[in-house]
């Protein structure tokens, strides 16, 4: 049968009047009951048969805001009366929870177990008082779905929960989750109906009820506005007609809805029309979908099964046999564990493996940490990688997805802890066949270890599409048939129960000389044998070569196209092939690789040129000067750019340093004195840093004062030093007065250093009222008009 | 209003290059990425921001103590809108640090093309900021300018104090120097102004496109 929700609350008690600006909608319940009560039963009257509660904001951090927290269970009661009382017997009441208005840590400031005592207390009210549903309605956030959810499966076990997320126009909630992941999230977690409400009107809503039902079987429900607003004589307006919006009733049931209802702008006569239109409908047969393995972050699902391409799972964050990892993150840094998921999911793993067992720290509160950094880094699903049934709920709880636990064996702390867990959490979990009496001795043995965990899981709620089944790989070296008993195995859980598998590979070949060729060699064959995502080192190029041409082999790349697209594998490679050979001069040659910026070729092609009798100076001179010559000229005319320049100078402090090294006597021939600063006030500094780079790699001897400098110690160094030219820079307008000061203080001072001045909000008026005996709009610039400057003395 | 500090899942190499001033130049790939990857380690996205009703004949933005606002470009943009969005965003010192670092080391490049990475991640940032707020107005019936910042135009930085404080942003960490400098270094302020679709105040360009800003030879300006 279509269930008919009711329409919008909040217009209607405007309308009313009772609703005065200011006021809480919710504290209505209490002060005016009756008229709650009438706009609840002109939506039984327009036919629906599930009503919710005027209670979206009347959860405790919304009613704060209205000096109103201590009422959440007084005002959720009388709300759940009204509805009751309006409903009789020709409705169900649906006990409606809205969002907090705030993000989840670390998305916002509120922390995840005050969002979840939030909707606690919310639900258990809405419970006592008699609803027949929990509606959490209108969520942006996945997380804050799954605080809600996991407090109203707590706080009212008996009663079903219908989910409801808003949808974006580009069809993600805000936060970025996407349909299906929500689908798969939520699901595995124990939604009773999964669904959308708000934002959208039911045309843009169709896509996403379709999404739904390709991935999950729960019923869904859709409660769209009225359209998409406008405003007409000065009034938001939501504008379809009742009639219209009653036409996509058949739409929205044959993208598989079966709870429909609408939200803002809709009226008892919207309902009225669904109720019309849904009765003429036919109802779609139920169609059950094949339950895969599906693991979902916040905004990404990823599906592991036969059909599709092998899913690397990377292993590299894990502390084990990594005492550089391991101390970083007993100390409570995280930056490695950053960069390892960074950097495997651009090598191509797709789900990442989170271990942190380091000896000596709190695993629960590392779980925790490294679970929140990485899933704000990366969209790949998360591998909680642990035997710590604490550092495992810690992990669940919070992470904003669907993860696969790793692992869970026929050991009996394992099954007794570690599945309840799955359940509550909607995990899926990797089996490992083993028990508290070791290993199985053959494939039928595993066999029975995976009949003993999957029975025992299944017994607790988890379904098919809860399981990866590992092949537990031993070492040839000490077990001759070990490679033998796993391909065997692998068919044996395929041909058995159909599920995907997986299992770490290295091991097999422990002991052995050129492992990397056995470990790709084995690869290839459990491939075939049906294995579906490998634990393994995603940056093993050998592993990574034997994975695409299995792919290609075993027909998930179709034809080898992708394949073919890495250049690697190609006999010529494209590239190399262009890579020109001029034959050069030495001094040619180091001022071409100054100007490419290839600091790593300049030290040999100076030693190239002294072989060859060319003095320092003809280095400097007709190599390293020229070429910042030519790259300034170029960069004048716009054929290079800053970052270009800025190599080339790197090039060129690689040469001097080297020329210093080799002729340690010449190193104090410079071309003159430059002090420069970012003058007082100013704390932006790289602007002044790139000239100082330039007019150092340059030949100038330097002194760099840093930012946010005192006049008075710009003018004394000035005067220490010698200086030939004082280089001052501002970037706003609130600082660049400064370089008045500062050219004032050096003429009293006596001081005949030339001034070249440059900085965001100067220019050549202001530079030459300030009585500045340069302006330099670039460093580029700067550097030529220092060697100007010096020239002319 | 909230806090949210929104995850980015990618920071976008062309804007850094833009930022960089490597326009549209064959310069290598692989560093522009290395440092847009770098950059998302260390970066410490934060945001928050506030709304207000705006009164635009007046310039008058009615928080508490009222703030009005100052600079004909800022009062032109706002013509017409009735609420108004005061908006801050920062990655944190992390990354600033490191820039610097790698300055001093002697990766003069790279550091350039970092600091344009960071500038590229706060002004995402505040582009899922509004994502997050648009859904709250469009439901109103409200539409969007695009965010504008004191320094864009005429508008005068002196008028961040006042910006800061209506858009609450002690709570993330943004302060400011007595030169009226962001700290963080990589943080923004802005105001985007909300008016009522259909009321006959009309989207001027698609976002900050640079027209209004006087310096024309800024690297980074985009081209027409």
């Amino acid at each position: 049968m279509i269930y008919i929700f009711d329409g919008a609350m909040g217009t209607m008690l405007q309308e009313s009047g009772a609703l005065k600006p200011g006021m809480c909608p919710e504290q209505i319940n209490i002060e005016n009951p009756e008229v709650v009560q009438s706009i609840h039963k002109l939506y039984v009257e327009a036919g629906a048969n599930i009503i919710e509660t005027n209670t979206f904001g009347a959860s405790r951090l919304k009613l704060i805001h209205y000096g109103l927290e201590d009422k959440v269970r007084e005002i959720n009661k009388a709300a759940v009366e009204n509805a009751k009382n309006a409903a009789g017997d020709k409705a169900k009441v649906a006990g409606g929870m809205g969002p907090t208005g705030r993000f989840i840590k670390p998305l916002g400031d509120l922390d995840f177990e005050d969002a979840y005592a939030n909707y606690y207390e919310q639900a258990s009210a809405l419970a006592e008082a008699g609803a027949d549903y929990i509606l959490i309605e209108t969520s942006i956030d996945i997380q804050e779905m799954r605080a809600a959810l996991l407090a109203a499966k707590e706080a009212a076990s008996n009663l079903p929960v219908i989910c409801q997320l808003s949808y974006s126009e580009d069809g993600r909630t805000v936060t970025g989750t996407d349909p299906q992941s929500a689908a798969v999230i939520l699901d595995a977690m124990g939604a009773d109906i999964i669904g959308m409400n708000c934002s959208l009107g039911p045309e843009q809503l169709v896509p996403i009820v379709k999404k739904l039902a390709e991935n999950t079987e729960k019923p869904i429900s859709v409660q769209p506005n009225a359209g998409l607003p406008v405003l007409i004589n000065g009034e938001t307006v939501f504008p379809m007609s009742p009639a219209d919006f009653g036409k996509w009733t058949p739409e929205l049931i044959r993208a598989g809805a079966t709870y429909i209802g609408g939200c803002c702008g809709t009226t008892p006569e919207h309902i009225r029309e669904i109720a019309k239109t849904a009765a003429e409908c036919k109802i779609p047969a139920f169609k059950p979908l094949r339950r895969r393995l599906m693991l979902a972050s916040r905004s990404k699902t990823v599906t592991i099964d036969k059909d599709l391409p092998t899913v690397l799972i990377g292993e590299r964050i894990n502390p084990t046999g990594r005492k550089k990892l391991a101390a970083e993150i007993k100390e409570g840094s995280f930056i490695s564990v950053k960069r390892e998921a960074i950097d495997q999911v651009k090598a191509g793993a797709r789900l990442l493996d989170i271990n942190m067992g380091v000896g000596g720290i709190d695993q629960a509160s590392a779980m925790r940490r490294a679970i929140t950094e990485i899933s704000q880094l990366t969209d790949a699903p998360l591998v909680i990688d642990t035997t710590d049934a604490e550092a495992l709920e810690a992990g669940l709880r919070i992470y904003p997805g669907r993860a696969l636990i790793n692992s869970v064996s026929a050991e009996k702390e394992r099954l007794d802890k570690f599945i309840p867990l799955a359940k509550k959490y909607g995990a899926a979990i990797l089996c490992l066949p083993l028990t508290d009496e070791g290993l199985p001795q053959n494939p039928t043995e595993r066999l029975e270890v995976m009949d003993v965990i999957i029975s025992k899981a299944k017994k607790a709620g988890l379904r098919d599409g809860d399981f990866i089944l590992d092949g537990l790989v031993m070492t040839i070296a000490s077990a001759t048939d070990a490679c033998l008993q796993v391909l065997e195995t692998l068919r044996l859980y395929r041909e058995k129960y159909g599920y995907p598998s997986t299992m770490g590979l290295s091991n097999i070949s422990f002991g052995l000389p050129n492992r990397p060729l056995v470990n790709s060699t084995f690869f290839s064959m459990c491939l075939a044998a049906g294995l579906d995502a490998p634990i393994m080192n995603p940056y093993d190029e050998a592993m990574q070569n034997a994975m695409q041409a299995s792919m290609a082999l075993l027909a998930k790349d179709p034809n080898g196209r992708e394949y073919s697209k890495n250049e690697s594998f190609l006999a010529v490679p494209k590239k190399a092939a262009t890579a020109k050979q001029v034959d050069m001069d030495s001094i040619s040659s180091i001022k071409a690789a100054v100007i490419e910026g290839e600091t790593e070729k300049v030290a040999a092609l100076i030693d190239d040129a002294i072989a060859e009798g060319k003095s320092p100076n003809d280095i400097t001179e007709h190599a390293l000067t020229a070429a910042m010559n030519d790259i300034g000229v170029d960069f004048g005319a716009g054929r290079v750019f800053l970052p270009q320049v800025l190599l080339a100078a790197e090039a060129m402090r690689g040469a001097f340093i080297h020329l210093k090294e080799q002729f340690p006597a010449q190193s104090n021939k410079d071309k003159g004195t430059v002090v420069i600063a970012t003058v007082k006030g100013d704390v932006h500094d790289l602007g002044k840093n790139i000239v100082g780079a330039l007019l150092e790699n340059s030949g100038f001897r330097l002194i760099d004062l840093g930012k946010d400098v005192d006049a008075e110690k710009i003018v004394r160094a000035a005067i220490e030093n010698k200086a030939d030219i004082v280089g001052l820079c501002a970037l706003m307008t609130t600082t660049m007065t400064q370089i008045d000061e500062v050219i004032r203080k050096l003429k009293n001072a006596g001081c005949d250093a030339k001034v070249m001045v440059g900085g965001a909000a100067l220019t050549q008026e202001y530079a030459d009222e300030a009585g500045a005996d340069a302006y330099a709009a670039d460093g580029v610039i700067a550097m030529n008009l220092a060697n100007e400057m010096v020239k002319k003395e | 209003m909230p806090i949210y500090n929104a995850s980015l899942l990618e920071i976008n190499s062309s804007e850094t290059k833009r930022y960089a001033g490597l326009g549209n130049s064959d310069f290598p790939q692989s560093l522009i990425d290395e440092a847009c990857q770098e950059a998302r380690l260390l970066i410490q996205p934060r945001g928050c921001w506030e709304m207000y009703d705006y009164d635009w004949e007046k310039g008058i933005v009615m928080a508490s103590p009222n703030f009005r606002i100052e600079g004909n470009s800022i009062l032109k943009h706002l013509r017409g809108c009735v609420r108004i969005i005061a908006m801050v965003a920062t990655v944190g010192h992390d990354v600033e640090n490191e820039i610097n670092k790698h300055f001093q080391e002697g990766r003069y490049s790279y550091s350039v093309i970092l600091d344009a990475a960071a500038t590229a991640a706060v002004e995402q940032l505040a582009d899922m900021m509004e994502r997050a707020m648009d859904q709250e107005f469009n439901k109103l019936g409200m539409a969007r300018k695009w965010r504008f910042s004191p320094g864009y135009g005429d508008w005068p930085i002196q008028q961040q104090p006042e910006l800061l404080r209506i858009s609450d942003a002690g709570r993330i960490g943004i302060g400011l120097t007595e030169a009226m400098m962001l700290t963080p270094r990589k943080s923004i302020t802005a105001v985007a102004g909300l008016y009522w679709k259909d009321a006959g105040c009309n989207q001027d360009s698609e976002g900050h496109d640079c027209s209004s800003c006087c310096k024309y030879d800024c690297l980074a300006r985009k081209k027409f």
